[in-house]
């Protein structure tokens, strides 16, 4: 039977999660017992994260055999196939939209006053993932839309925020 | 009847104050957001929890639960205009729906989804009325041994019924938020756990920039990395014709209703399985079961009557045991904590009216819903024109106000964005969402109980098996878990078919 897509990232998810599952574990023994302060041993603070250490990496070694079985370990990975998905309009999309969020969340948020970070990211955000949809620059009605819904949308959130539940923002 | 004059007192307060405006606007905005791919009505309640921090209890719960109940309702628009579900728990009304819109049917079929909506409601508020008192009275006996198993219980049903294709991963992601509510300090030595030195770490993960990222910003990246949707233009027909067409199937509404109650209370079920479960029954004991698919009256009444029973049936288990029935309950539940309510066992005795005006709430959220889902039936066509390309960035500063506004820290802004990027890459591998926000709900309400149950027990597990109500707890646990396996419910059927098989030789 040849291996579905699914079956081969359950393989590498299954990988991951046995590791994660057995850190968790060798985690919690490692946690303090407490001896010293005569507690009930039952009460150690390591018990449950350790039980659930148990379950991930179990779970994760049940997925692993089933993978196997299924042949998925047959990855099949070449440079021409992960150019391909890397190259992908559906993996741009989501990459650009993580690098602006990002950009937003870490750098312009906390750093920059509000009413101008926002309209700045909003706008930055709506032309290019037009410019991805359509293929080419989005025509200038487009342009102007976006940018009357960025200074709005900045103007807004900040005001309903900053003056109706007095948050103090990071970037002022 | 103590309980209806506590109804009655609080409807009162509501129709005939400013309260019924936070009414018509809080049902208005949370059709509009289940309405719009990509915003569901999880994210939705978080963010309205986010916007209401500073007002009143009663306010803000009554804001979040019209929000709720308005999300669900209009997630079935798009499900039928579209064949794209606004919240998943509208997927399965998109099977019959959409057919119905593209042959010229849209009115019909959206009187229809209004119709079972509000029935669905008002059968799970009749249920959250009379279920919810007495489950208190009977939690009130539940002791560390059974809120053990509550929550093992919660979190393998919900990823079992969660992932019914593949039940280890709905476990997995049951055991990924157990494994979250451990970060910071546990509740009995106040020793910080996986927090390596941080300060805000040790304080824990927070619920609602958790599920911020988790529904948002996950939602955000996904709905990006899709084709955009196109509206489909199509005739539409009365609107009293569908209401009509929806009265023949009194039976059928009856019965989804109770589904879709039983399915909101079971832990971390919700909605989307209240659905799927009214639509599969109502398939198998429908005189017309060849229809179903391509525009059956009665599978869209069913999905929709389902859904939104499960909301007042979700609201039973926050109420009287502090376990979410569905992911936006557990948002319910985070936003009544913060305002100083605490649900639980002891609430028909520390808030006796409470539990009333929120079935007052839902009476008042389930009429607004049905006037507006009727009158605006046009209007409301124009939300569908917004373009995801500006809609999204907009949701995006949201996420991070919202996540930030919470205690005014950027570490929950943060939290927001590693939950967001996470829950991306688990939807995308096919892990369910749900089981994992079930898990950090419920994480140290397990962590406290085991570890308090063998104090008492003084290391004996005995009592976790034997004491009626664990008993009961775990087989029941243990049986569903055997009988919905993939695997079994296979056998089943093979040895079903085969037994008719043998009764049917001469």
């Amino acid at each position: 039977m040849k291996p579905s897509r699914m079956d081969k990232l359950d393989f590498v998810s299954a990988i991951v999660l046995l590791v994660f599952g057995i850190g968790v574990l060798v985690e919690s023994l490692r946690m303090p017992r407490l001896e010293g302060l005569d507690i009930n041993p039952y009460t150690v603070p390591g018990l449950v994260p350790g039980i659930l250490g148990v379950a991930i990496a179990a779970c994760g070694l049940a997925m692993l055999i089933r993978a196997l079985i299924r042949g998925a370990w047959r990855l099949g990975l070449t440079g021409e196939a992960a150019t391909g998905w890397l190259a992908s309009a559906a993996v741009r999309r989501a990459v650009v939209t993580l690098l602006l969020t990002l950009v937003y969340a870490g750098v312009l948020f906390p750093l920059v006053p509000f009413v101008i970070a926002t309209p700045i990211f909003v706008f930055a955000f709506t032309l290019t993932a037009e410019w991805m949809a359509l293929g080419h620059r989005p025509p200038p009605r487009s342009l102007v839309i976006a940018l009357v819904i960025a200074v709005v949308a900045g103007i807004a959130i900040g005001y309903v925020f900053q003056n109706l539940f007095f948050v103090r923002l990071p970037g002022g | 009847m103590d309980g209806l004059i506590s109804f009655l007192s609080a409807l009162g307060g509501i129709v005939t104050s400013f309260a019924i405006v936070d009414v018509m606007w809080a049902t208005l905005l949370g059709i509009i957001v289940g309405m719009m791919p990509g915003l569901t009505a999880t994210l939705g309640v978080a963010l309205m929890t986010t916007l209401t921090f500073n007002m009143e209890a009663d306010r803000a719960i009554l804001i979040l639960i019209c929000m709720y109940i308005g999300a669900i309702y209009g997630g079935s628009r798009s499900a039928i205009l579209l064949n794209i579900p606004g919240t998943p728990a509208n997927a399965a009304t998109s099977l019959d729906g959409f057919p119905l819109a593209r042959a010229g049917k849209a009115g019909s079929a959206m009187a229809i989804a209004t119709t079972g909506s509000v029935v669905g409601s008002m059968i799970g508020m009749i249920a959250l009325a009379v279920v919810a008192p007495m489950l208190a009275e009977f939690a009130l006996s539940f002791g560390a041994y059974e809120f053990f198993w509550l929550a093992v219980f919660g979190v393998l049903v919900a990823g079992q019924l969660t992932a019914l294709d593949d039940p280890i991963k709905g476990w997995i992601a049951g055991f990924l938020g157990l494994f979250v509510a451990m970060i910071g300090q546990e509740g009995i030595h106040a020793i910080p756990r996986f927090s390596y030195g941080s300060t805000d770490l040790a304080g824990g993960i927070g619920l609602l920039p958790a599920m911020v990222g988790a529904f948002g910003f996950a939602e955000i990246l996904s709905v990006m990395r899709h084709e955009a949707y196109h509206v489909v233009r199509s005739k539409m027909d009365s609107v009293l014709s569908g209401i009509r067409d929806a009265a023949k199937y009194k039976v059928t509404a009856v019965r989804s209703g109770l589904i879709g109650t039983f399915m909101g209370l079971v832990p971390g079920v919700g909605e989307d399985m209240g659905s799927w479960a009214s639509y599969a029954a109502a398939r198998q004991s429908s005189k017309r079961k060849d229809e179903f698919g391509k525009g059956s009256v009665e599978g869209l009444l069913a999905a929709e009557t389902g859904n939104n029973a499960a909301v007042p049936g979700a609201l039973i288990p926050v109420l009287t045991l502090a376990v979410p029935g569905s992911a936006p309950a557990a948002v319910l539940l985070a936003a009544m904590v913060i305002h100083g309510i605490r649900p639980g066992p002891l609430i028909m005795i520390e808030f006796p009216d409470f539990v009333f005006s929120v079935v007052a709430m839902v009476f008042a959220a389930t009429i607004a819903m049905g006037v507006l889902g009727l009158l605006l039936t046009r209007p409301l066509l124009l939300v569908l024109q917004v373009s995801r390309e500006r809609l999204m960035p907009i949701i995006f500063v949201l996420c991070t106000v919202g996540a930030f506004a919470i205690a005014s820290r950027m570490f929950d802004v943060w939290i927001m964005i590693v939950f967001g990027v996470l829950g991306f890459i688990l939807r995308e591998l096919k892990y369910p969402m749900a089981p994992l926000i079930l898990g950090i709900v419920l994480g140290d309400i397990l962590d406290k109980s085991l570890r308090r149950g063998l104090v008492l027990s003084d290391g004996d597990l005995t009592p976790f098996f034997t004491r009626w109500i664990s008993l009961v707890l775990w087989l029941s646990a243990l049986l569903f878990i055997v009988l919905t396996m993939p695997s079994v419910r296979r056998g089943i059927m093979r040895l079903m078919r085969r037994r008719r098989g043998a009764g049917e030789e001469p």
